[in-house]
């Protein structure tokens, strides 16, 4: 079937552009005891534009962390020698405000968990798809900063955040609260890939994977009011994936 | 081969060898140590019992023989001169025993009757009775004697002395010394033999449940301790012991049968996928086929993984204890936001989604955890509901209760599914064979067991589904 292939050359060329905006190239230290994931991981990042540092355990990673400065790292939590967490924890007594992704195979309910979400780093529980983890990488490393902007814009969209209307061009466009969160949260991330996972956390503060589709439910009757009749889709279903807010095609 | 490797219930660090109760065995064993402290305190006490009581008695004895002294000499005293040698000489005359000393002395110290050769020279003459001691002529000699003595002055300046010999005490030592033989060596020895009758006995037992446990950790779970019907508190341990391995094989049973059901679970899936690659290895022609292969394998191992991740996730929360995190949940908003999360999905399937708040009420508890147990009610209930139906979110305030009530006008719950919902890892055949994975009542179940909360389900036509959530929780 043809979807199937234009749907993961559009993740790619997603992700192409997204890691052409990132010169001089981004570098990510990987702390994960598996070398085979590891390979994997470094695999697909340096596919999408990364330059990739692999570090087998906690300690060397964290010589590794201090040392070159890299601009986001991924660690798994359980580590030989010194726990994931532990090293992030050091880290972030010596005030370095690398963001982080934890990988885990334990669940994430417990406080430690919290904390570091609060701290603004991410947790992605194993197993997870690659394009969920880059997804999270770029989302770290491109975190929308506090601007004082009232109005948000993406390319004909018009999102007022006072008044709380949305406009695409000239047409109004009426939401309902739920549907303006969400395109806003979009807006703010603009280009880059979101995943229903990531949606779900979020926009709806959901900890959980829900049983019924509920993310595309809700994308689908935003989609039907952004994207009108005979203009050009800005809301765009990368499958397998998730979802991507930009004006090209 | 486990077993032995479970070294640590064996006693004493040896394993069970060919007589692990040898006499060394006994000595240092607890019991016999107790046993022999024991027997110790209990001899110190009956030494200083019997020392007191000899100590008593021999007060009792002299200070009676001091009341006869004084009388004897008030009587004989009271005499007249001349009846006073006799009545001495009468006195002396009906002691058998050789015990009483009498002796009338004139002025100038000189003997005029009695038994006594001269005037002892340590007694005073007051009036009162003291211990002296005096010389005696024998035939066989002198002898020197201990004695209770009186003296008085008579009118006409004689000098009268009464005395007594206490030897009762000397018997009363040699009983006492007699009693300690009879009595305490006997008991001392009892003692230390019940002590090593008791180690042993003990030892006995733990040997006995020390074998028994070996067996059950070889793997044999239907062993049980071996305990007598009596009341005491080895009985009581083993039978306290034997409930909680009862429960535990039920447990075991229970566990491996749901392991037999998640393995037939996960195994479905992972067929698909490894028959779609492997008819895709062969069959595939161009990458776009492949590719499509590939795809279907993925959404397959993704549903085995999405079981692992719905299994896991209800043991952390059975497992955890995190009511230190519990807060006040306002439940009038949080209906609200699921009623917001689920009103698309209920409108696409034409179902009328409504929520039925009476009143603001809040409950203490975990707010993610309460949010994912009424969404997996209503999610369910959006599920089972048929096109056209409606599904109602009530909170209702019940009697020092608060009740959060999910209904729909779907095919609701039987009796039998209703029961196993609740039990521990069920799920229905029915909820299986419906997309998504089955677990959601389960987890449901588990929340509301950490609230320390009720889980009610009605009987249908319609599903009713109720958290309740008593305002004083029980425990």
């Amino acid at each position: 079937m043809i979807p199937q292939n234009s749907a993961s050359s559009t993740a790619r060329g997603a992700n192409a552009l997204a890691a052409a905006g990132n010169e001089p190239m981004t570098k990510v230290l990987l702390i994960e005891d598996d070398s085979e994931t590891a390979e994997e991981i470094t695999a697909e990042l340096a596919d999408r534009g990364f330059e990739v540092e692999w570090s087998a355990s906690g300690i060397e990673g964290l010589d590794k962390a201090r040392s070159s400065r890299p601009d986001a790292m991924i660690v798994d939590r359980l580590l030989p020698g010194m726990d994931g967490l532990t090293v992030i924890e050091a880290l972030r007594k010596d005030q370095v405000r690398t963001p982080v992704l934890v990988l885990s195979a334990l669940g994430a309910v417990d406080d430690r968990v919290r904390g570091l979400r609060m701290g603004g780093d991410d947790y992605l529980t194993k197993p997870f798809a690659l394009v969920e983890l880059v997804a999270r990488i770029e989302a770290l490393l491109r975190r929308p900063a506090e601007s004082p902007e009232t109005t948000l814009r993406v390319g004909p969209l018009e999102l007022d955040l006072i008044e709380r209307t949305a406009k695409r061009g000239d047409r109004v466009i009426d939401l309902l609260p739920r549907e303006f969160r969400l395109l806003e949260y979009m807006m703010q991330r603009s280009d880059q890939l979101l995943t229903r996972a990531m949606l779900l956390e979020e926009v709806w503060n959901y900890k959980f994977v829900p049983a019924t589709n509920l993310v595309d439910v809700h994308m689908g009757r935003l989609r039907h009011k952004v994207d009108g009749p005979g203009e050009s889709p800005m809301i765009h279903n990368v499958r397998g994936a998730g979802f991507i807010l930009r004006t090209g095609p | 081969m486990e077993a032995s490797k479970a070294r640590p219930l064996t006693l004493s660090g040896k394993s069970a060898g060919p007589n692990p109760m040898d006499q060394s065995h006994i000595i240092r064993s607890n019991t016999f140590r107790w046993a022999l402290a024991v027997a110790g305190v209990f001899a110190v006490f009956v030494i200083v019992l019997f020392g007191f009581i000899y100590w008593q008695a021999d007060q009792y004895l002299i200070a009676r023989s001091d009341k006869m002294i004084g009388s004897q000499l008030n009587f004989i005293a009271g005499l007249p001169g001349e009846r006073r040698l006799d009545a001495i000489n009468d006195h002396l005359k009906q002691d058998s025993r050789g015990v009483q000393y009498a002796g009338l002395f004139s002025a100038d110290g000189r003997k005029i009757a009695g038994n006594l050769e001269r005037f002892p020279p340590d007694l005073q003459m007051n009036d009162s009775v003291q211990g002296i001691s005096v010389e005696r002529t024998l035939p066989a000699g002198k002898e020197t004697h201990v004695i209770r003595a009186i003296a008085r002055h008579m009118p006409n300046g004689d000098a009268l002395v009464i005395g007594r010999e206490v030897d009762e005490t000397r018997e009363i030592s040699h009983v006492v010394a007699q009693a300690l033989a009879l009595g305490l060596l006997p008991a001392l020895c009892l003692c230390l033999l019940a002590g090593a009758w008791l180690s042993m006995r003990a030892q006995k037992q733990v040997e006995e449940v020390n074998q028994r446990v070996q067996r059950i950790i070889g793997g044999d779970l239907r062993e049980r301790l071996p305990h007598r019907d009596v009341d005491e508190p080895f009985s009581r341990l083993t039978v306290i012991v034997n409930g909680m391995l009862d429960e535990m094989e039920a447990m075991i049973h229970a566990l491996a049968g749901v392991g037999n059901d998640i393995a037939h679970d996960l195994r479905t899936p992972l067929t698909r996928a490894r028959l779609t690659l492997e008819r895709g290895r062969t069959n595939a022609t161009t990458l776009e086929q492949l590719q499509m292969v590939v795809d279907k394998a993925i959404a397959n191992i993704d549903q085995s993984l999405a079981i692992i991740t719905a299994l896991l996730r209800l043991a952390e929360i059975e497992n955890s204890r995190r009511s230190a995190a519990f807060g006040t949940v306002s439940l009038h908003e949080m209906l609200r936001e699921v009623c917001d999360i689920y009103e698309p999905i209920a409108e696409n399937k034409s179902i009328d989604l409504r929520v039925g708040v009476q009143q603001r009420l809040s409950v203490r508890g975990d707010r993610d955890l309460l949010f994912e147990a009424v969404a997996n009610l209503v999610d369910n209930a959006i599920k089972f509901t048929p096109e056209g139906g409606r599904v109602d979110i009530d909170l209702i305030r019940g009697d020092d209760e608060t009740i959060v009530r999910v209904s729909d006008t779907g095919p609701g719950i039987n009796d039998k599914e209703r029961e196993g919902v609740l039990r521990r890892f069920y799920r229905s055949d029915k909820i299986r064979s419906t997309p998504g994975v089955g677990l959601g009542l389960n987890l449901v179940a588990a929340i509301v067991k950490l609230h320390g909360f009720r889980l009610a389900i009605h009987p249908g036509p319609g599903g009713r589904l109720e958290v309740i959530c008593p305002d004083h929780r029980s425990g």
